[in-house]
């Protein structure tokens, strides 16, 4: 199949690939930019291990094509650290045990931060919902939940992450 | 699973896009927010020689209350938006609640009306692999001439399951669709087919644009109920969406002055309860009356063995859900 030339831009960085068009935007992060943060799990667009934000709207990379995304801004796991350190809600999920093996651990933190953003001050009810779209097979949620409420009370106070 | 080869368009405008469509009739499929189509053509339900990207025509996006009272939704409008517009909100509840348990937020920040209008119907034997269908048998909904449904019947019972269709029914919803020869209007409820195959009206070299919600519908009660599996992320195996209106009597409620009952993913299209309106209208709400409702919406539904739940209880969630959605929108839950 004959491949297109794009323009992405991921994390801040403007990327030139040349891509097939019936590429999905998780293999192009994975298999062309060497992002291997975003996972893919189900194969059905259901689980959200592959969630991405573009224009700071949380997304499924593995149910679009990546030619679709030219023009926007998409953001990866691997571009929430800030200046090179874990982000709040990165720490936290380290020190609640929000991750167990970690598989879905990229896509959760992409979709909080997508809530995080367009409500930073998101009630119980708030974020239980947002989550609904991830799935986890290892941890309960619980320290998940924990997780993301030490992070926002971080944030709102402008404190580190304590457990 | 890859996805099959394919090439992809990219229209601006909707004279752009329809023009791809009239070139490229004999195989394009339209990709809106894909949530329907992409797992689809993983499953190899569709490889289509031509996919029409539709993201770039803006035209075809928002929300826009009309002068009259009624609103214009552009087809490409996420479902978020829909839920979250406090215009729908608090004049169409009805559509509002229902867009808002469409999968899960994330997919509801990609998939838009006009997919869910024109969702592909599903079933069990349908909505898997190309090694699963192989394994066990191609169907007449793709690549077969059995029903695994219904054995020796040559209908597809295949079940429509979106979610904003049966409010959008009981909302006199009225939807634009343009082709080659100009652009028509017709009432959303002409635009299903009730075949489980070809469930939609609408050619290969068409689009829909608009979806009108009349002004005569506005500020109608809305109560919309869904069965399925899990609270999230699961298609309805069975959802009643009512509207209700009552006559003004003073600050009391007063009898009901009009209803409507739509319900979706238990026939081949989603419907509107017929004979609800005779039934309700004029009187005044009570558990008796809700029963008959219930009643009335189950006879309606006629679910197969289409999905994970049997027909049986999908059929009494209907009568159930109809009766707890008449009463809560009459302010009696
Ligand atoms: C895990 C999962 C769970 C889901 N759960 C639900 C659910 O609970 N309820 C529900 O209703 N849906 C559900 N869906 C389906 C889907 O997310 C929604 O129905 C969504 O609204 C589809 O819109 P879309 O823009 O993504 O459609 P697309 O996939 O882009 O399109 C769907 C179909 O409509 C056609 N089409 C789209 N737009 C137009 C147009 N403007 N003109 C002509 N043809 C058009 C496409 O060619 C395709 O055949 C689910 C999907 C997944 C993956
Ligand atoms: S891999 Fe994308 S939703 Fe599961
Ligand atoms: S930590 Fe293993 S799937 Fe979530």
């Amino acid at each position: 199949m004959k491949k297109e030339l794009i323009e992405l831009r991921v994390n801040g960085r403007l990327h030139e690939l040349a891509v097939e068009p019936n590429a999905v935007l998780l293999d192009v992060l994975r298999q062309e930019l060497q992002l291997t943060g975003s996972k893919r799990a189900c194969d059905d667009s259901s689980c959200g291990a592959c969630t991405v934000l573009l224009d700071g709207v949380a997304m499924m990379s593995c149910t679009m094509l990546a030619i679709s995304c030219e023009g926007q801004e998409i953001t990866t796991i691997e571009g929430v650290s800030e200046h090179g350190s874990l982000a709040a809600i990165q720490k936290a999920y380290g020190d609640w045990g929000g991750a167990q093996c970690g598989f879905c651990t990229p896509g959760f933190i992409m979709t909080v931060k997508s809530l995080l953003a367009e409500n930073p001050d998101p009630s119980e009810a708030d974020v239980r919902a947002a989550l609904s779209s991830n799935l986890c097979r290892c941890t309960g949620y619980n320290q998940m939940y924990d997780a993301i409420r030490s992070a926002i009370k971080a944030e709102r106070e402008g404190s580190a992450v304590t457990k | 699973m890859s996805l099959p080869p394919f090439k992809v368009l990219r229209p601006r405008s909707i004279d752009e896009a329809v023009g791809y469509l009239e070139k490229h009739v004999a195989n394009i499929r339209v990709l809106a927010g894909g949530t329907d189509l992409i797992p689809s053509m993983r499953q190899r339900l569709f490889s289509p020689e031509y996919v029409l990207d539709l993201s770039g025509v803006a035209a075809m996006r928002g929300v826009r209350p009309q002068s009259d009272g009624g609103v214009e939704i552009g087809s490409l409008t996420t479902l978020r938006v829909i839920e979250n517009s406090g215009f729908l909100r608090q004049h169409y509840p009805v559509l509002a609640e229902a867009a808002a348990t469409v999968a899960s937020p994330v997919l509801r920040n990609m998939g838009t009306i006009g997919g869910n209008i024109c969702l592909d119907t599903r079933c069990l034997w349908y909505n898997q692999s190309l090694t699963w269908r192989k394994g066990c048998g191609f169907c007449i909904k793709k690549d077969g001439d059995l029903c695994h449904v219904a054995p020796g019947g040559t209908k597809c019972w295949a079940a429509f399951s979106g979610d904003t269709p049966p409010a959008l029914l009981c909302l006199n919803t009225e939807i634009e669709i343009a082709g080659p020869s100009g652009v028509r209007r017709i009432p959303l409820q002409d635009f299903y087919t009730g075949l489980g195959d070809s469930y939609r009206k609408l050619q290969a070299n068409e689009l829909v644009t608009r979806v009108f919600l009349p002004a005569s519908s506005a500020d109608y009660r809305g109560v919309y109920r869904k069965l399925r599996v899990r609270g999230s992320i699961d298609y309805p195996l069975a959802g009643v969406a009512v509207v209700m209106r009552h006559s003004s009597n003073g600050h009391s409620i007063g009898h009901i002055a009009d209803v409507r009952i739509g319900i979706t993913a238990v026939n081949p299209a989603p419907l509107l309860v017929k004979g609800a309106t005779d039934l309700l209208a004029g009187k005044e709400m009570n558990d008796l009356l809700a029963e008959a409702a219930g009643d009335l919406a189950a006879k309606t539904a006629k679910p197969l063995t289409t999905s994970a739940l049997t027909p049986e209880y999908r059929s009494e969630m209907i009568r159930v859900f109809t009766k707890r959605a008449v009463l809560a929108a009459a302010g009696m839950n």
